[in-house]
């Protein structure tokens, strides 16, 4: 450490030098101008026109930008407990030092780690009405095959379940929460003679709470927003607008029909939503300390 | 200290920018296509170098419609699109109405490789919005049926021709339409066609209506009209009625196309863009045949993508000339030869380029019917009435609700995009 | 006795259980793989098919004529190779800087990385098509290597800084009373310290990069430039129901993820990743 003293003017403030210049650049200024746009007419071509709010209000008053909302609210309502509930249950079941359960969690993992595209296409196949292998197994074990993609509630069953094994993140959240309860703990618990359910409703769960608290929230914005790929690559947003999610309906006002006033401003309600929200999960002290 | 925050800001600024290219190339060309399509705006790019070394000429591929139009609208939004652009007569006028393109009709009268004369007038008309022409089409295709003879031989019904009515197709659909093991599921179907507005539109305007109220200054579709409700119905009949198309979830299983490449559906309507892949089927024989005439008038619909010239293009004499040449004898003929396109040049349509004695045997009903053309209407917001009109045309279509339920929020969905064009 | 071998019947319980639902995450890649091998435009098949009775491993290699594959590949991997080290060097001092700032400006850059993290991509790609032509980087795969700069994601530089400020403070009050810089601090601490967030966010940044769908078809033109995605999407124009092939180009996009993966992951779990997250200070007393 001898040239220590050449270096001692550099203070923490510089490291974040890099990051503060580009990301100003590729997320920051970008993101306000599209935050600006959202108050003008804005068809890619001739320059924005301001309008102020009339973008909202036509947002308010369509009908197909109320079926998004409603779609990606059913499409959270459902895939945010059952990948909480999903990572939850595979962190109590998959940890221990063997080797089994360390390439258990490996394959656990796998789907989060899929380039999107790649996923969505598997998907794609998989959830073929007649030749695809889900409705095959079922038929194999004499269930009625299930109209995954023609279906409206299928169809947005299909989303969920797809994005219910792509949980691998809050999964290794848990698993390590659960490694900083001390076994001596439920050594205690046994010896006053409570059963493993018992230790998990007053041990378990309240060590964990926080944790799963932290995990709900970011999973509102995570599912929010990771509906895209799927819903473009398989459904296209059908049959009929039952899997058009927010992120589609953005794309589609802004690159199929150049609205793209209207788009920056459903963004920006959407941006407005899950900005409240990160802020309330980033409340949390386990986040900033 | 000051000295060394300044090389250090240096050494981050450096990294950022190394690998900055050289200065753009005089002129850029957005396509977009499958590989077979590419390797032609390939060698079409390649001759025009042979001829003009001073030009370059960038050749900017995109595979995906989709993946296009998202470029396409971020470079505009960017104020730098592609100087030189491929765009579909649905499409174009959203870009020309706000003078993103650059009206061509001094540069063809200048021209002295290229005349109006030289294009079939409803490929050059379509094209004109305005009282201005946009853009130089390249092709003029148009919706025709693909048939599987072998099919049809099977079954013993004789060839459709190109004078056939509505009725010969119903029935031929009928026949064709087979459920071999008797299991009570089809395995052959009669006919496929995709459930949208583009592919319902001739057979309204057959029956001698439109699909909009005014289709120089159109304001509402005209779905909801008893007689147009009665053509769509027929259409849907299709499938909720005569099931000779597959229903929603045989589509989904399987789609259409992909029965008609399998063998497993007799007729298919598409435009010529199937061609290139139809041309790899080697366990049936194939041929196309114009649509079947529902009323006493045969009218075709129009497809048709041209080369536009960017109003912010930097160098336009320059892409000028590439349009010029794309779109002269050699130019349309290299592209004619991918068989994708109808050139939209009678002189290169009637040549060996088109009429190269590949399949489809009866290539010529293309360019016999191109006087028989009709466009959908030219406006900016044509491209969400269609995609908004085809979700219900489809569901209806699909069993989903009824051709009346369907027409109606199909108007009141589009309404908005037919007010803003006022 | 009793105690011992309940307790080993559970953990048998426990693995039999997990490795069936385990499974379940795991059969959607094995049927890619079984449908990447059926031949080329067959039918699809109308039974359960757990392995083809003619695989044709040809497949694999036919992909690469019909588009230009190895090309893309090339690309890919030329894009991952600058931008996965860039992106951890920089998440890793962006977080270290980070964790060494006052808490008033902890407080207020952290909620505000979070943000950032929540912000669509849509978001992004027209002025991001303006600020790289500005640079000079249109066209150019440092269009697509650009985020690595920022340290990929907010998420890779929140990684960091959880771990760092976990990192005990007496190490570094010790390291900065022997003269040594933050520099140093952050080299001879701070990274070895970080090694299993490091290769957390080395799996994650190459995911990121490596399956971007969007960014070369926007700010890429030369089709020689075009990285494995955009092949991804060529074979979909080709034939959209050739399920073989597109099954092919997916396992051609995962086998790399899968190598990254299983490697980071003896790094990962050896360190152990409970580093990765926040943890609040009640449950740290606890542990040591």
């Amino acid at each position: 450490m001898s040239h220590g003293n050449r270096w001692r003017w550099f203070s923490p403030w510089y490291f974040l030098f890099p990051f503060l210049v580009v990301s100003s650049l590729l997320i920051v200024w970008p993101t306000l101008v599209t935050a600006g746009l959202a108050f003008t007419d804005f068809n890619a071509v001739s320059a924005p026109v301001w309008v102020g709010l009339d973008n909202f209000l036509r947002l308010a008053q369509s009908e197909i930008v109320r079926t998004g909302l409603v779609n990606s609210g059913i499409f959270v309502a459902l895939a945010v407990p059952l990948r909480t509930a999903g990572a939850l249950g595979m962190a109590l079941l998959l940890r221990g030092r063997e080797r089994p359960f360390g390439v258990l969690r490996g394959v656990v993992y796998l789907p989060t780690v899929i380039p999107e595209a790649a996923y969505a296409l598997i998907w794609l196949w998989i959830l073929n009405p007649v030749y695809g292998p889900l409705n095959l197994l079922l038929g194999a074990v004499g269930l009625p095959a299930i109209n995954w993609l023609t279906d409206p509630v299928y169809a947005r069953l299909g989303m969920v379940i797809l994005a219910t094994f792509q949980i691998g993140e809050g999964f290794v959240l848990l698993l390590a929460a659960r490694e900083t309860i001390a076994q001596d703990v439920y050594e205690a618990a046994a010896i006053d003679g409570a059963d493993r359910w018992r230790a998990f409703r007053y041990i378990t769960m309240p060590l964990l709470l926080p944790w799963l608290l932290l995990l709900v929230g970011r999973d509102l914005l995570v599912s929010l927003q990771n509906t895209f790929a799927p819903s473009f690559i398989i459904t296209y947003g059908g049959p009929y607008y039952a899997t058009t999610f927010v992120p589609l309906l953005v794309y589609e006002m802004a690159f199929d029909f150049l609205e793209l006033g209207m788009a920056a401003a459903l963004l920006l309600f959407v941006l407005l939503v899950t900005g409240l929200i990160t802020l309330a999960i980033t409340d949390f002290s386990v986040v900033k300390e | 200290m000051k000295n060394r925050l300044f090389s250090f800001l240096g050494i981050v600024f450096l990294v950022f920018v190394q690998g900055c290219t050289p200065p753009p190339p005089a002129v850029t060309f957005s396509v977009f296509g499958d590989p077979a399509e590419l390797a032609a705006y390939e060698s079409l790019v390649e001759a025009f170098h042979e001829q003009n070394p001073q030009i370059k000429v960038q050749l900017q591929h995109i595979p995906s419609q989709s993946d296009y139009r998202r470029r396409l609208a971020t470079a505009f939004s960017a104020g730098t699109p592609p100087d030189v652009m491929l765009i579909n007569y649905r499409r174009f006028a959203s870009f020309a109405g706000q003078g993103g393109l650059e009206p061509l009709d001094t540069y063809i009268e200048q021209s002295e490789i290229i005349n109006r004369s030289d294009f079939f007038p409803i490929a050059l008309s379509s094209f004109e919005w305005r009282e201005r022409l946009w853009c130089v089409p390249q092709n003029v295709s148009s919706l025709v049926v693909y048939y599987n003879r072998d099919l049809f031989d099977e079954a013993g019904v004789s060839y459709p021709e190109d004078n056939w009515r509505w009725e010969d197709f119903m029935r031929a659909a009928q026949e064709l339409t087979q459920d071999h093991d008797r299991d009570g599921q089809i395995d052959q179907y009669g006919a496929g066609i995709a459930p949208n507005l583009f592919r319902l539109a001739p057979f309204i305007w057959q029956d001698g209506l439109d699909i909009v109220d005014d289709p120089l200054q159109p304001s509402r579709l005209t779905l909801d009209q008893p007689e147009v409700l009665t053509v769509f119905q027929r259409f849907i009949a299709l499938q909720t009625v005569d099931q000779v198309v597959p229903n929603a979830n045989a589509e989904a299983a399987e789609p259409s196309e992909n029965r008609w490449l399998n063998g497993g559906l007799a007729m298919y309507f598409n435009s010529r863009r199937g061609v290139p892949t139809y041309r790899t089927i080697d366990s049936f024989e194939w041929d196309v045949v114009r649509l079947p005439i529902t009323q006493d008038e045969w009218i075709g619909i129009l497809h048709s993508d041209a080369y536009c010239l960017a109003a912010a293009a930097e160098n336009k004499e320059a892409a000028w000339q590439f349009i010029e040449f794309a779109n002269g004898v050699q130019g349309q003929t290299i592209v004619a030869r991918s068989g994708r396109t109808v050139p939209s040049r009678p002189d290169v349509a009637q040549s060996p380029a088109f009429l190269d004695g590949l399949p489809p045997a009866n290539a010529q009903t293309f360019i016999d019917t191109v006087d028989q053309l009709r466009g959908v209407p030219v406006m900016a917001g044509w491209t969400a009435i269609e995609e908004i009109t085809g979700k219900e045309i489809e569901r209806a279509f699909y069993g989903q609700v009824s051709a009346e339920e369907a027409a109606a929020a199909a108007i009141e969905l589009t309404a908005p995009y037919f007010e803003n064009n006022q | 006795m009793t105690r011992g071998s309940r307790h080993q019947i559970g953990r048998i319980a426990r693995l039999l259980a997990a490795s069936v639902i385990a499974l379940a995450f795991f059969l959607p890649f094995y049927w890619a793989v079984v449908i990447s091998l059926r031949p080329l435009g067959s039918p699809p098949p109308s039974t359960i098919v757990w392995w083809p009775s003619e695989a044709q491993w040809s497949n694999y290699t036919a992909i690469f004529s019909i588009v230009p594959f190895a090309r893309y590949f090339l690309n890919s991997v030329r894009v991952a190779a600058v931008a996965v080290p860039l992106t951890w060097f920089f998440a890793s001092i962006t977080g270290f800087g980070l964790s060494r700032l006052p808490y008033r400006w902890r407080r207020l850059l952290v909620p505000l990385m979070a943000i950032m993290l929540v912000i669509p991509g849509v978001a992004f790609w027209i002025i991001r098509f303006r600020v790289f032509q500005f640079f000079g980087l249109l066209d150019t795969l440092w269009a697509l290597i650009a985020p690595a700069f920022m340290g990929g994601n907010p998420l890779f530089i929140l990684l960091f800084y959880w771990t760092f400020r976990r990192i005990p403070q007496d190490l570094y009050e010790a390291a900065r009373m022997d003269g040594a810089s933050w520099w140093q601090v952050w080299v001879y601490i701070g990274s070895p310290l970080s090694r299993a967030t490091g290769a957390a966010v080395v799996v994650l940044a190459f995911v990121k990069f490596w399956s971007d769908f969007t960014d070369p078809v926007l700010y890429i033109f030369d089709t020689g430039k075009y990285t494995l995605p955009v092949g991804l999407q060529l074979i979909r124009q080709l034939d959209q129901t050739n399920i073989p092939l597109l099954m092919v180009g997916a396992v051609f996009m995962i086998l790399p993820v899968l190598v990254v993966f299983i490697t980071m992951q003896r790094v990962f779990w050896r360190e152990r990743p409970t580093g990765l997250f926040p943890t609040r200070s009640r449950a740290r007393r606890e542990r040591i």
